[in-house]
């Protein structure tokens, strides 16, 4: 079963302080959305006024075309895993599966019905008897899944639900995640501050900062063509660089930029007569810079570190007027601390940021 | 990374001295227990010429038959467990539904109310004991087991552990519940109570001891000898041991007081370390 998530004009506050502003959202049914945003910019406490452990200071929440939030958590019709799973530690993971079933009076062979269809999905049905103490992390983690899914909701809610587990599980059970809900095809919100699993789970992503939703898209949307300058530099890994503007002249469609040590570029970008290069900077990714061949000229960056990750390698350094800069290349370079190289910029991956970090994207991206 | 396995002179001699200091203690703290039980075993009439006959033969049992046919032991102990067990019910009861109510429910003047359950922490039994005398006259209530068993429930310190306990529960916890439509009372009674089963039984055995050794409020209570409690009955009997029961007679029903507290002690004590909350939560 899946459903529509609505949330209109949702704002929290707690006495004066705003926490979250104004927030309008729609998920369609069956969509895996994931919430993400640095430490404090409301998402998960979106999640838990969705689910119900909060009140909604002002505006309203559906699920499926009912209102919800007004109904008690456990009228709402979805499910959550939380962060440290919150098992019950005195029961067992059966137990724990069906506490949630015998509340609402369903008969004992449809709960062991639903526990165990629930325990092979999961691959825990040999766990059935054992107390989460008794339990790995990894194990624990799909305990709290089955939980969940025993309750056959309209919408299961995560709350960084992997951050607990290490780096090889949480991959596997990132992984596992994205095939349950493939399987499940149910509406799914996942809260997370690791873009990693925001780009690769999600059919869309919503970035949150300061209280407002900064964007909504999907991964690629998200990542090649960002709204803001804090999305641009949220997401991404290095994060994108971002060189201040000297010099901003249009000729038709047109632009000659001029910026910080990168002399002047040419690029194609629809701006507003009022762009004003006051405050506003360059932004493009490490990868949208090309390390040229010795020999050839470019714009010259003077390499401080060089980091080989196997695949591909990362020049960290600085233009001739000592704006920082990363670029990447290909994991045979033999580029060194300390070289100068000569770079060039893919001019259609390059965006503008005005002083209100609104961005204009190359219209050849 | 440090080698287990590796000597340490240090934290041998460490080790050694805490042992000798526990043994030496042990021996301090055991001595009179031992010398109790074997005064307890001789005849009344051998510790009558001196009690240096403890470390001799023979030894006898007749000072424990005496309890059944000529004592009023088991009456008065049967009250002390009526009172200890009532009073150890009263209060798990009340500390856990306030601890409860302190740690998770939101109600107004709650951290003014708090303090004011902590400040009978502070107030000694012997500062209010005439007034609650009193009181316990107007309601008739000396003489009774609900007497004797009353003023032992209102446990500020049950209050506040049961409390602090209830606040380390994390609150994920309840909110798992609640999304699985669990009652505020279903969630106290299915999930956070059982949770709490190491603080209840240390309150459990603390109130236990308190209440069966409790000799204050007994005596000024209960002057009927058929309400006595054992440690009222038992210093009742002291006034004329010299002359009829004796020293042996007077061990022996001392350790048969103390016999109960041990048992609760020696169940209990495996609640106490069972730590049945650990590992659920990160």
């Amino acid at each position: 079963m899946s459903a529509s998530i609505e949330i209109t004009n949702v704002t929290k506050r707690y006495g004066a302080l705003a926490v979250l502003d104004d927030i309008s959202l729609s998920i369609k049914a069956g969509e895996f959305v994931v919430f993400l945003g640095p430490s404090g910019c409301g998402k998960s406490t979106l999640l838990r006024m969705i689910a119900g452990l909060e009140d909604v200071t002002a505006g309203t929440i559906s699920v499926a075309e009912q209102r919800v939030d007004t109904l008690p958590p456990g009228k709402r019709g979805v499910a959550m895993v939380f962060q440290s799973y919150a098992l019950y530690p005195h029961m067992t993971v059966a137990q724990n599966m069906s506490f949630g079933l015998e509340n609402i009076g369903l008969p004992k062979d449809e709960i062991e019905r639903r526990v165990q269809q629930a325990a092979a999905t999961l691959e825990i049905a040999h766990l059935l008897d054992r107390k989460p103490q008794k339990l790995s992390g990894g194990q624990r983690q799909r305990v709290a899944i089955g939980r969940a899914i025993v309750k056959e909701p309209k919408a299961f809610l995560f709350d960084e639900p992997l951050s607990n587990l290490d780096a090889a599980l949480r991959g596997r059970t990132r992984l596992e995640l994205a095939q349950l809900h493939a399987r499940l095809g149910s509406t799914m919100i996942f809260v997370t501050h690791d873009q990693v699993e925001a780009m690769t789970l999600a059919d869309r992503i919503v970035i949150m900062h300061n209280r407002k939703i900064e964007q909504i898209g999907t991964p690629m949307e998200i990542y090649r063509r960002p709204a803001s300058r804090f999305v641009a530099g949220f997401v991404g890994s290095p994060a994108m660089n971002f060189v201040p503007l000297r010099s901003v002249a249009a000729n038709g469609r047109t632009v000659t930029i001029g910026a910080s040590g990168l002399g002047e570029i040419h690029a194609a970008f629809r701006l507003p007569a009022s762009f004003s290069p006051e405050g506003a900077s360059l932004g493009i990714r490490a990868e949208d810079i090309t390390v040229l061949p010795a020999g050839q000229a470019g714009i010259a960056l003077k390499a401080e570190v060089v980091e080989r990750l196997g695949d591909r390698t990362l020049i960290y350094g600085q233009l001739a007027d000592g704006t920082k800069l990363t670029a990447e290349t290909d994991g045979r370079s033999e580029a060194r601390g300390g070289d100068t190289l000569q770079i060039a910029l893919d001019t259609t991956a390059i965006h503008l940021f005005d002083a209100a970090g609104t961005a204009h994207h190359s219209e050849g991206d | 990374m440090t080698d287990q396995t590796t000597y340490r002179p240090d934290a041998l001699t460490g080790n050694r001295t805490l042992l000798v200091i526990a043994i030496i203690l042990s021996v301090v703290m055991m001595a009179p227990v031992a010398w109790l039980v074997g005064l307890s075993i001789k005849d009344n009439k051998e510790l009558m010429l001196g009690t240096e006959s403890v470390f001799e033969l023979p030894y006898t049992l007749v000072n424990y038959v005496n309890i059944i046919y000529s004592s009023q032991a088991f009456g008065w102990f049967f009250n002390s467990l009526v009172v200890a067990i009532g009073q150890t019910a009263g209060v798990l009861v009340l500390a856990s539904l306030a601890g409860y109510a302190f740690a998770r429910l939101e109600f107004p003047f709650r951290r003014t109310i708090f303090v004011i359950v902590l400040f009978g922490l502070a107030v000694p039994e012997q500062a209010v004991i005439i007034a609650r005398h009193q009181m316990f006259n107007w309601f008739g209530l000396h003489n009774s087991f609900i007497g004797l068993m009353l003023p032992g429930m209102s446990s500020a310190f049950g209050v506040f552990l049961m409390t602090q306990f209830f606040k380390a529960i994390p609150k994920e916890i309840d909110e798992a519940a609640l999304l699985d439509n669990a009652s505020p009372l279903r969630i106290f009674w299915k999930v956070l109570l059982p949770l709490t089963l190491p603080a209840q039984a240390t309150l459990g055995i603390f109130t236990f001891l308190h209440a069966w050794n409790d000799y204050w409020w007994p005596l000024i209570s209960a002057t009927k000898k058929e309400m006595f409690t054992l440690t009222i009955g038992i210093a009742s009997s002291q006034t004329n041991f010299a002359q009829s029961e004796g020293l042996g007679f007077l061990s022996a029903q001392a350790v048969f007081a103390s016999l109960p507290v041990l048992i609760v002690y020696v169940i209990f004590q495996r609640h106490i370390v069972t730590a049945v909350s650990g590992g659920a939560v990160k």
